[in-house]
């Protein structure tokens, strides 16, 4: 099982698109900080005009906190996005280049084969959450400094700079979790159908729905509670003013049972196909 | 006859000149001019049902004549009126004041005197004060602004022989604001008349006085 595991790491390293997705990552990060840093003043005047009727502003919440805030945005589309592109790619090549056929023919237990592909998918998601963290707290503090970070969730909530940096570190923990669910599905997704145009579109078609479903209000607990889409937003608690520890605690423990479904459906589907 | 219409006149005219400006207003004005400077740090709490701010600290200096400056490491929200500890808003422009009798407050009874600006370039239209008269103070004001609406300002100190406030409670009238948000894109030029409810909200700030000097004059 390690084998396979290293060979796994081994393959996804060794891949042109992998590099591609942490300089893509990179990029979206980049453009996020200087389109935002040049448009942020304008938000922040539109957000605060009521109060600067009232109010005179002394300190500034354009700075690091903010902008890590909205590169952390990206967590709703755009790093999910590139993770379906990349982990469901990981087995359609295998699919298309033969080599899994290949694999299959070598005295390789299927379900260990792609319980390590799951696992390494995990792995990724994992070090891309951690890349974007690192990166966008390394560019953000040292280009634009620290300081108050101001969201918008029904209300106005102000948070000072350390505890800014405390709720934000968290929301990169918790919204990995999510990341790595739909890794995971894009991965299942891939065993299912093979193909990667079909994969891409089936994954992304996925991503938008979460996203849609998300703003929809079923006046239902249950569906409320336990729909998918309804857990994708858990990190955006992180940036309430009392911070709900027990539902992020509830929709992270439902995410990661539902992350294991997923993978044992992808494993159960993989066992039964027939390669070749 | 035209000769004792004339005396009448003069005596009425005479009359109103001597009441304009109230003399415990006097009193209380004399007291306030009596500061020259003063420092203070300044603690900060705002409670508007759709604002969350933790509390703020600033250092507040004022000198007579002279805006009063705050500043502080923090983001920090100031109030544009209230600040006005010397109540120089009230008396820098030519005013007369109506004596409106007694008002209760925590079962003790307060002078309430209006002030009404004579010169146009006072940017309030009139002000309702309470005079403590036993201690020469003001413990409430509301004022009512040609441009930015009334407040209402309460005064609270800790002893009966302080000039300066310990806490200052500002009352004010605040329009709820209905911002998604998201910063990439088009809706960074979004339309700031479609996102407001138009809900007015009162807001009330508290402002908490330490002062670390005072200054009076020689």
């Amino acid at each position: 099982m390690k084998r396979l595991i290293f060979a796994e790491v081994f393959k996804l390293f060794k891949q042109g698109k992998t590099y591609y997705a942490l300089i893509a990552t990179f990029l979206i990060e980049v453009i996020i900080l200087f389109s935002a840093y040049s448009q942020g003043q304008n938000v922040l005047d539109i957000l605060l005009d009521n109060l600067s009727q009232s109010f005179h502003f002394e300190g500034n919440l354009l700075n690091g906190n903010l902008l890590i805030y909205l590169i952390l945005n990206t967590l709703w589309f755009h790093l999910p996005l590139i993770l379906i592109i990349i982990i469901s790619g990981s087995l359609t090549s295998e699919y298309s280049d033969r080599t899994l056929l290949t694999v299959m023919l070598q005295p390789v237990s299927k379900w260990k084969f792609i319980l390590s592909k799951y696992i390494v998918a995990i792995l990724f998601t994992l070090v891309i959450v951690a890349f974007l963290a690192i990166t966008s707290f390394v560019l953000s503090y040292s280009l634009f400094g620290r300081g108050d970070l101001l969201v918008f969730i029904d209300t106005l909530n102000f948070f000072e700079s350390a505890d800014a940096f405390y709720r934000i570190k968290y929301a990169f923990i918790y919204g990995a979790i999510s990341m790595v669910f739909l890794s995971v599905v894009s991965l299942t997704l891939a065993i299912i159908f093979e193909e990667s145009t079909k994969t891409w579109i089936t994954a992304a078609f996925f991503l938008i729905l979460s996203n849609l479903l998300l703003k929809v209000d079923f006046h239902n607990d249950f569906l409320n509670n336990w729909l998918f889409a309804k857990l994708s937003d858990t990190w955006q608690y992180l940036f309430y003013f009392e911070i709900p520890w027990d539902k992020i605690y509830w929709n992270s423990s439902i995410m990661i049972l539902y992350t294991i479904i997923t993978m044992l459906i992808g494993i159960v589907i993989f066992n039964k196909k027939d390669i070749g | 006859m035209a000769r004792f219409s004339i005396y009448i006149f003069l005596f009425y005219t005479c009359f109103l000149n001597a009441q304009v400006i109230d003399p415990n207003i006097i009193k209380v004005q004399e007291r306030l001019d009596s500061i020259e400077k003063f420092s203070a740090d300044l603690e900060l709490e705002v409670a508007i049902s759709f604002i969350n701010i933790p509390n703020k600290f600033a250092k507040i200096v004022y000198t007579k004549n002279e805006d009063t400056k705050v500043v502080s490491d923090d983001f920090v929200l100031i109030p544009k009126k209230g600040l006005d500890v010397s109540l120089n808003q009230l008396f820098k422009y030519p005013f007369i004041t109506v004596d409106r009798g007694f008002e209760e407050r925590n079962d003790k009874e307060y002078k309430l005197v209006n002030i009404i600006p004579t010169d146009k370039k006072a940017d309030f239209s009139i002000a309702s004060v309470l005079i403590d008269i036993e201690n020469d103070r003001i413990i409430e004001s509301e004022i009512n602004t040609k441009k930015d609406g009334s407040y209402l300002v309460k005064m609270h100190f800790d002893k009966p022989s302080s000039v300066l406030p310990k806490q200052i409670e500002v009352q004010f009238e605040i329009e709820r604001i209905r911002i998604p948000l998201k910063y990439m894109g088009k809706e960074a030029t979004i339309d700031k008349k479609k996102y407001k409810s138009g809900e007015v909200k009162t807001g009330t700030i508290f402002l908490n006085f330490t002062y670390t000097d005072i200054i009076y004059k020689a």
